[in-house]
């Protein structure tokens, strides 16, 4: 609880940022998703023949996992609050919809015969009478809609969009750093009472004055949420740097950034924490982002679908860069020193117990030892299947879990080895040994910028200023900046220009 | 006022509710328009307020063709009761009695004087129901509303459907009650649909049958029980023809000892004791012998209904009436003969006595 306090006393700031994002993304998708349900729901009570193909569309949206959602969006609307809340408002709409259908359809037919024979025209009967009685059952619809909606807008950080799940992002990223999580969650769960409480307050203003006042206050929620946008006039960036999510691309763009804006008069916007690595990928592909930094390894692996061809470092370089100029028009400036491979990690204790060094010592214990491997690892052949070939490994019980909490299992005992990634620093906080890999099963991962051959030709600069980098920062360097920014709680803009100044290629 | 010319209605489904169907509603009368269910009866009802279109023929209201109205002040000057009543849940009973005159932009003074009015009306305190939702109300006073509202805006015309028929048996005779003593003061011209025959023959200045779409027989309702149109009307009155309505000359007392001649030689010589009724051999009637002397008797018609006759029963302390049909004796009614009458009348079914 004192930790939570404490955590809560340190963010407060990104806090009160991120739940007024949140507030504000949840707000116009939910407004969004009411201007078009409501008055779609209504036309459909007139055409019930469309209703139910219409009806089952959006059901059929609803089904749709919201990652794969944003990542079909992202070609087509790029990063950021945009797709967030397209995404949303697809969310949101099926509860509206459905609600306002039948709300208006379980109209006693009496009632609406009275109101056509008491002489009441079209507007006057839906307003009077309709949507007064379907009233609560459309409010029912929003209600539920908004809890979706604001429960859904935490994954919209997994895109740029910001909001609480930047904060519960970067928990699960911390080695499920529950206090962190919490602070995401728990205002996300009291923002969704909250605006609970505001819509029941709504519905009971217009049951009292009518459906003239809902509209009034919806077109008052509609400007206090888009009021930000007015007053929001900051400079838009030349340049748009992305980075995948954690500490280590949070650094590596910010590096970019001052170095970029040291030597020209470019102004640089990043995006960090960008949820996976396909969203970065078609982010840059799509072109809200310029740049990201993307290893040597996952260029081959990943994006070009091929096996490496050499373990040498510099050979899987050329091979990524020839790749991705040839596949994507794109170019991989110069690598950086460290090499953030997967390794096999174990604790000390362990290490010295059974004296183990590389990764085939592991054979003694396959039989004794539990693995905490990722999904990915786990499948991939320069991974744990590899590790079958290689070394003739065949570890008795695997678990296969979130990156995030891989090195909680190991650090509580209830795994013996994870698989790691070299420069990760939780290594130091831990105190973790890495097993040498003596026959090179793990294929280099260097850091290197990506960027499309036309961001290129219209600033060539970049490629002199960005290759300052080439070859400096080493393992040990890059673990123990991940280190300040994850446990020490620096900022990766501090920790970058430090880097940067004492290497002597920033002026302080 | 309202006149139906060779209309038809054929739904969509190839039903066809309306076969050239003529009729015309006087001014100030209410038509009860009934039939057994499918008749035609709602269509008809429906089509003057056009909820329901003719599909040919056409409907006059004072002479002019109801599509030639805007449509909406034409229903603004037709009141519409409902059988679902159908008051509005979400308004207060005063909001539910504004709205047509809400909808003609009667100012604010004059729709409140209106609905205070016509809540007095119909005996609900408007300080306490103005207020009032519907659902705080009995059946019986929802459709009170449900009249008063459709008078509101004091229309012309007032259309019903089965008004009354969703009540209860106590609520409805009072409704009918109302409605009657209320057309005494209002004088609208009201198109009455019901399927109760006693509800028809009580409240209609004439009664419009029907069946199949046309009408079987349309006539004030003594004319209805009295002279059913065909087997069918006859069929639809039924048991509901009260044994009270029978003429007197039809349960005469078949016993002639209560008759007695004329003495020929006037000698004024009857029997001292008991009651009989003189007739001369022409079969003329001449006289009330009590006791052995002549007084002056009250007679009966003979084809005064039993109801009738019954006042005068109940005014007099004879035992025995003579029966005439003109000057001649037909009969002689007694009570004993009446109650075996109406007896035969009246059955006995699992216990419960019923006509």
């Amino acid at each position: 609880m004192n930790e939570f306090i404490t955590v809560f006393q340190n963010r407060q700031d990104m806090l009160l940022e991120s739940t007024l994002e949140h507030l504000q993304i949840s707000m116009i998708s939910l407004i969004i998703a009411i201007i078009i349900a409501v008055p779609l729901g209504l036309y459909l009570t007139r055409y019930p023949k469309a209703a139910e193909p219409v009806i089952g569309t959006s059901a059929v949206l609803q089904t749709i996992p919201s990652l794969a959602v944003l990542a079909f969006l992202i070609p087509f609307f790029g990063i950021g609050t945009t797709p967030a809340i397209i995404a949303l408002v697809l969310y949101g709409l099926l509860p509206i919809l459905r609600n306002t259908y039948t709300g208006i359809k379980e109209v006693d037919p009496a009632l609406k015969e009275a109101a056509t024979g008491m002489g009441m025209n079209f507007l006057k009967r839906l307003t009077k009478v309709e949507l007064p009685i379907a009233m609560p059952v459309i409010m029912a619809g929003i209600r539920t809609s908004m809890v979706l909606i604001v429960g859904t807008t935490t994954i919209a950080a997994l895109i740029g969009a910001g909001g609480l799940g930047d904060i519960i992002l970067l928990g699960l990223d911390r080695g499920a750093d529950v206090n962190l999580i919490l602070l995401g969650a728990i205002p996300a769960a009291l923002l969704a009472i909250l605006l609970d409480l505001i819509l029941r307050l709504f519905e009971k203003i217009s049951r009292k004055a009518g459906i003239k006042s809902f509209i009034a206050m919806l077109i008052i929620a509609v400007l206090i949420v888009l009021t930000p946008f007015m007053f929001n006039d900051s400079r838009q960036p030349d340049l748009v740097i992305g980075g995948k999510m954690g500490s280590e691309p949070d650094i590596l763009i910010n590096m970019y950034k001052l170095l970029i804006e040291e030597e020209t008069g470019l102004h640089v916007g990043l995006e960090p924490n960008l949820g996976k690595t396909a969203f970065v990928f078609s982010a840059l592909q799509q072109g809200s982002i310029d740049i990201f930094p993307e290893f040597t390894g996952t260029a081959i692996v990943t994006h070009l679908e091929e096996q490496a061809q050499s373990n040498d470092a510099r050979d899987v370089y050329e091979q990524a860069k020839q790749g991705m100029k040839e596949e994507f028009g794109m170019e991989l400036l110069e690598p950086m020193d460290f090499n953030n491979t997967y390794a096999v990690a174990t604790t000390e204790e362990m290490a010295e117990q059974y004296g183990l060094q590389e990764i085939g010592d592991l054979k003694q214990i396959e039989n004794d030892i539990t693995a905490g491997f990722t999904l990915e690892f786990n499948d991939r052949y320069d991974g744990y299947v590899g590790m079958q070939e290689v070394y003739d490994l065949d570890i008795a019980d695997i678990k296969t879990m979130e990156p995030g909490i891989r090195q909680n299992a190991l650090s509580n005992g209830e795994v013996d080895v994870i698989d790691a990634y070299a420069t990760d620093s939780y290594m130091i906080e831990l105190n973790l040994v890495t097993l040498d890999d003596p026959e090179n099963l793990f294929p280099p991962y260097q850091g290197a910028p990506l960027m499309r051959d036309d961001t290129l030709e219209e600033y060539p600069e970049l490629e002199g200023i960005l290759n300052q980098l080439s070859g400096k920062i080493t393992d040990d360097e890059m673990r123990q900046m991940n280190y300040q920014v994850d446990y020490e709680d620096r900022s990766p803009n501090e920790v970058a220009r430090e880097y940067l100044v004492n290497e002597g290629l920033l002026d302080n | 006022m309202i006149e139906f010319k060779n209309v038809t209605k054929i739904y969509d489904d190839g039903t066809e509710a309306i076969k050239d169907f003529s009729l015309e509603v006087r001014k100030g009368e209410i038509m009860t328009i009934i039939g057994p269910s499918g008749c035609g009866k709602t269509t008809t009802m429906k089509m003057i307020n056009r909820l329901i279109e003719p599909t040919s023929g056409s409907i006059y209201i004072n002479d002019k063709n109801i599509k030639d109205y805007n449509i909406h002040e034409l229903r603004w000057n037709i009141g519409y009761v409902l059988q679902q009543i159908a008051l509005f849940p979400h308004m207060t009973i005063e909001e539910n009695i504004s709205i047509v005159p809400e909808l003609k932009k009667w100012s604010k003074k004059d729709i409140e004087r209106r609905s205070h009015e016509l809540l007095e009306m119909v005996g609900l305190d408007p300080s306490i129901y103005k207020q009032r939702m519907p659902s705080e109300l009995s059946g019986g006073q929802q459709q009170r509303i449900g009249v008063i509202r459709a008078l509101a805006a004091d229309p012309d015309i007032i259309v019903m459907d089965e008004p009354f028929s969703a009540l209860d048996p106590i609520s409805r005779v009072q409704l009918q009650h109302d409605i009657k003593k209320l057309q005494k003061e209002i004088k609208k011209t009201i198109v009455f649909v019901t399927h109760d025959i006693d509800e028809a023959l009580k409240l209609g200045d004439r009664i419009c049958f029907m069946q199949k779409g046309r009408i079987v027989q349309l006539d004030e309702p003594e004319q209805l029980v009295m002279n059913p149109g065909n087997e069918f009307v006859k069929d639809f009155l039924g048991d509901r023809k009260s044994p009270w309505q029978i003429s007197v000359d039809s349960i005469l007392d078949q016993h002639t000892a209560y008759i007695i001649p004329t003495a020929d030689d006037h000698t004024n010589i009857y029997p001292t004791e008991g009651t009989f009724v003189l007739e001369d051999e022409n079969k003329y009637y001449k006289g009330f012998i009590v006791n052995g002397k002549m007084i002056n008797a009250r007679t009966l018609e003979s084809k005064m209904t039993l109801y009738d006759a019954a006042e005068i029963l109940s005014s007099s302390d004879q035992n025995l009436f003579p029966v005439l049909e003109g000057e001649k004796l037909a009969g002689v009614l007694t009570y004993q003969r009446i109650i075996e009458y109406l007896r035969s009348k009246t059955g006995k079914e699992n216990g419960v006595i019923r006509q």
